[in-house]
């Protein structure tokens, strides 16, 4: 039996590249389908129907068409535009870095539910003014996901068990290691108490419970840094959006103290 | 397709005009095909208008348009009101703004807009400048005319954020419906925007 010409699908726009005159490729992380590139024609002339339901960190239901290399988006309806995460520049970058995680963790048409479903919560936690203790979780469900997982309830060399002091987290032997273990343990960074109850307990919880928690800056910052050694060590690479949410970051301190960069 | 088995100056001349954009082996062929056919003098023209575009055309030290002097035209013009300054993405995005005439301040062409995830930062677009500008004093109002996308949206909050400790007016173009465009396919966002924005009739 052919393949129907058209299927419908359920996703968050990742990126968009321009195409020619007016037409777009976007990278949609679909529930059903996985990561796949597909052309939105005519969606940058100004009358274009299917634009706003196009955009970068959209969720929506979308109807395309099979094409001979690309498919082409033939209709499209906003689900949830997020617009109090897009409002603001801080929770922006950071939706945007979940985004670009997505993208280069992750092959093309494999679908990925259940990180399909810790995406959508990540948004929504940010959107609800959730902070950048949504887009830990998600980073930390990512790489549990993917199977990164590091192991943070035993010493991830020896299994011992590991007392309440500050850990070295080491990407290379795969989670936290005790103090017997450390020469063995190829670096890493020693990480708090604080940080190690919030990553035990960010595997606990959902995105909502987990952005509720009162976080000082110091502890949200160092758990940050943290889970960012994990994914440039899984990544090989640091996320380019880190960047730019970093900048933001370094604006609003500046602000903050009425100077200016 | 390849110009083997064309001289060389014509092989040569397809493969260059094959790099510009959304032109193929094919169309490449036959524009190099159609300017051997050509009179002499407009070939000539043609490579002429090149030449000139590429030597004589600068960026304008204040606002950074596409001009052939520097200050560009709209910078020196003393009728403008020096107040204001319009930030657009691209040189074409004045053009547009002019014609609508209803602008009679300054412009400031970003040459981009912010994309985190494809690594384009502040550093890539014309934003020290811009903060320059301000911080020199006669500034009264900053209008932010970049795309209403997410990386045009994340360009204006992120200047908003820069410009604002400088007691410098920051604004936006309104967000609403495009004229000829249909409510039954205008997504949320826009619509909502719209009815925020809505005007006594």
């Amino acid at each position: 039996m052919p393949r129907p010409r058209v299927y419908r699908a359920e996703g968050v726009v990742l990126r968009r590249r321009n195409l020619g005159e007016a037409d777009s490729i976007l990278t949609v992380f679909s529930l059903g389908e996985g990561k796949f590139d597909a052309i939105a024609r005519g969606v940058r002339k100004a009358r274009s129907r299917m634009r706003g339901h196009l955009e970068p960190l959209t969720r929506s239901r979308l109807l395309l068409a099979r094409g001979r290399t690309l498919d082409v988006f033939t209709q499209a309806e906003t689900i949830s535009a997020h617009r109090r995460l897009r409002e603001d520049l801080a929770a922006s970058a950071e939706a945007l870095c979940c985004l670009e995680l997505v993208d280069r963790f992750t092959g093309e048409r494999e679908p990925l539910p259940e990180l399909y479903a810790l995406l959508v919560a990540a948004l929504e936690a940010l959107d609800a003014g959730g902070g950048p203790l949504a887009a830990r979780h998600f980073e930390q469900g990512l790489l549990s996901l993917l199977g990164y997982e590091p192991r943070i309830d035993a010493c991830a060399l020896c299994e011992g068990r590991l007392p309440e002091e500050e850990t070295l987290l080491s990407p290379t032997a795969g989670g936290l290691v005790c103090r017997p273990c450390r020469p063995r343990a190829g670096g890493g960074r020693a990480v708090s108490v604080t940080v190690v109850k919030l990553l035990r307990f960010a595997r606990r919880v959902d995105a909502e419970t987990f952005a509720a928690l009162r976080a000082g800056p110091a502890e949200a910052e160092e758990l940050r840094a943290a889970i960012a050694e994990l994914v440039r060590y899984h990544l090989d690479r640091e996320p380019n959006a880190r960047r730019f949410a970093e900048g933001v970051g370094a604006l609003d301190r500046l602000a903050a103290r009425g100077r200016f960069p | 397709m390849s110009a083997a088995g064309a001289p060389e100056p014509i092989a040569r001349l397809i493969q260059e005009f094959a790099r510009l954009p959304g032109i193929g082996p094919r169309s490449a062929q036959r524009l190099a095909y159609h300017v051997l056919r050509a009179p002499e003098d407009e070939a000539l023209a043609l490579a002429r208008a090149l030449g000139d575009v590429k030597r004589r055309i600068v960026f304008c030290g204040a606002c950074f348009n596409i001009t052939e002097d520097d200050p560009c035209a709209l910078c020196a013009d003393e009728q403008r009101d020096r107040a204001l300054i319009c930030v657009v993405e691209e040189p074409l995005d004045v053009l547009v703004m002019e014609r609508t005439g209803g602008y009679r301040g300054l412009y400031h062409v970003l040459h981009g807009a912010l994309s985190p995830i494809e690594g384009v930062g502040p550093d890539q677009l014309r934003v020290r400048e811009l903060a320059g500008r301000v911080e020199g004093g006669g500034v009264t109002e900053v209008i932010m005319a970049t795309n209403p996308s997410l990386e045009g949206e994340a360009t204006s909050m992120y200047l908003q954020r820069l410009l604002q400790p400088l007691g410098v007016r920051v604004t936006r173009l309104a967000r609403g419906l495009p004229s000829g465009a249909d409510i039954e396919y205008m997504d949320d966002l826009t619509l909502a925007r719209a009815l925020e924005g809505r005007q006594e009739l």
